[in-house]
């Protein structure tokens, strides 16, 4: 009797032992699976930041390739909104000396400021002003003051340093003057061209 | 052992879902990439004939003075002109106002709107309309479908000036 008990005993002992190997490798396969998952989750952090890094260069690398047309574009845009607003400007506009319409120009009042350009040159930003009748169609004749009296011009040349490369944007403005005949006056407008040009080094 | 199998076979399922996951979230990114940079990269688009030259080009154009008179002044603009034309008077020398104010119209839009050669303008209208018809039509090169337009109303008359500018 107690030799089946010890053989009972013995062979209870082998499936204990049998159990907890099984339970070990299974522990250490176990193991190896989630070394296995962080070095393969190590793997695919690195993959995606460098994912993400070449894509960021490239973006960037794209951005700075286009950064010097960007430049001239807000030149140009700026240069556009300029000459917008510079018709109605209290420095150009005719004010109710004219019949206060919009896009109106006082020559008389250009011509002054011809005069004094040098306080006014960078106040602007633009590198060229120009107004130039264009009806009727006549060979260019730069003003002077002797000249814009006797009418016979019709370029003014406000400001006018050389600068190459950019267009330079336009907008129709109407050049209005008082003219006397026979001591009556009476306000002679005439329709010009507003052309601004914008100083890329200075502004933009 | 069976078990183990098992749990392995379940283990790689798990992997293949997440690899797709992962494949997924990379499809999506380089989607919302590619749209981040088509819209980024691309150039705002060049105007040939922005609507303030036409505004500013009517503007100007009706304040234009003419070399025809009447009793009230030696020189009438083109906005005075207008209506004189459509109440059938006549200048001081005795010219008839629309042939004047045609003429006149017709030099001014040919110096201010070239469409010779490769410049971007191919043509342009110019309509006067009184009680919304068509009274003067001035026209010049090609109609195309890229045009920029603006209308003014003079007030008086219910007169309009409409001009049109094809690129």
């Amino acid at each position: 009797m107690q030799a089946m008990v010890n053989k009972m005993r013995g062979k209870k002992g082998q499936l204990k032992t049998k159990k907890t190997g099984s339970f070990l490798a299974f522990n250490c396969l176990k193991s190896k699976k989630a070394q296995l998952k962080i070095q393969q989750m190590a793997f695919m952090l690195m993959a995606v930041t460098l994912f993400f890094a070449l894509v960021g260069m490239f973006v960037l690398a794209i951005k700075f390739s286009g950064l010097k047309e960007t430049a001239a574009t807000l030149c140009e845009e700026n240069a556009m909104m300029l000459v917008t607003k510079l018709a109605n400007s209290p420095e150009f506009s005719c004010g109710e000396a004219f019949d206060g319409e919009t896009n109106c120009i006082d020559g008389d009042k250009i011509m002054m400021l011809k005069e004094n350009i040098d306080a006014y040159e960078d106040f602007w930003g633009a590198s060229n002003i120009e107004i130039r009748k264009i009806y009727p169609a006549e060979a260019e004749k730069v003003c002077d003051i002797g000249t814009y009296q006797g009418g016979d011009c019709n370029t003014i040349r406000l400001i006018s340093k050389n600068v190459s490369g950019f267009d330079d944007k336009y907008n129709f403005v109407s050049l209005c003057r008082k003219e006397y005949i026979d001591g009556d006056m009476y306000d002679k407008c005439e329709i010009a061209r507003l052309s601004v040009r914008y100083n890329y080094n200075e502004r933009c | 052992m069976k078990d183990v199998n098992k749990m392995i076979l379940k283990k790689s399922k798990f992997g293949q879902e997440e690899m797709i996951g992962f494949g997924l979230i990379i499809v999506l990114v380089a989607v919302i990439l590619l749209v981040f940079l088509a819209f980024s990269l691309r150039n705002p688009v060049k105007e040939n004939v922005e609507s303030y030259e036409i505004e500013g080009f009517i503007s100007a154009l009706l304040q234009h003075t003419t070399d025809c008179g009447n009793y009230r002044t030696f020189h009438l603009s083109i906005r005075e002109l207008i209506i004189d034309c459509g109440q059938g008077e006549v200048c001081l020398d005795n010219r008839d106002t629309c042939e004047v104010l045609n003429s006149t119209l017709s030099g001014i839009l040919e110096q201010g709107w070239k469409i010779s050669g490769n410049r971007p303008i191919k043509g342009y209208q110019l309509k006067i309309l009184r009680n919304d018809v068509v009274d003067q039509v001035i026209q010049k090169g090609n109609v195309t479908t890229s045009y920029k337009s603006h209308m003014q109303d003079l007030g008086k008359s219910s007169t309009q000036v409409l001009f049109t500018a094809y690129y």
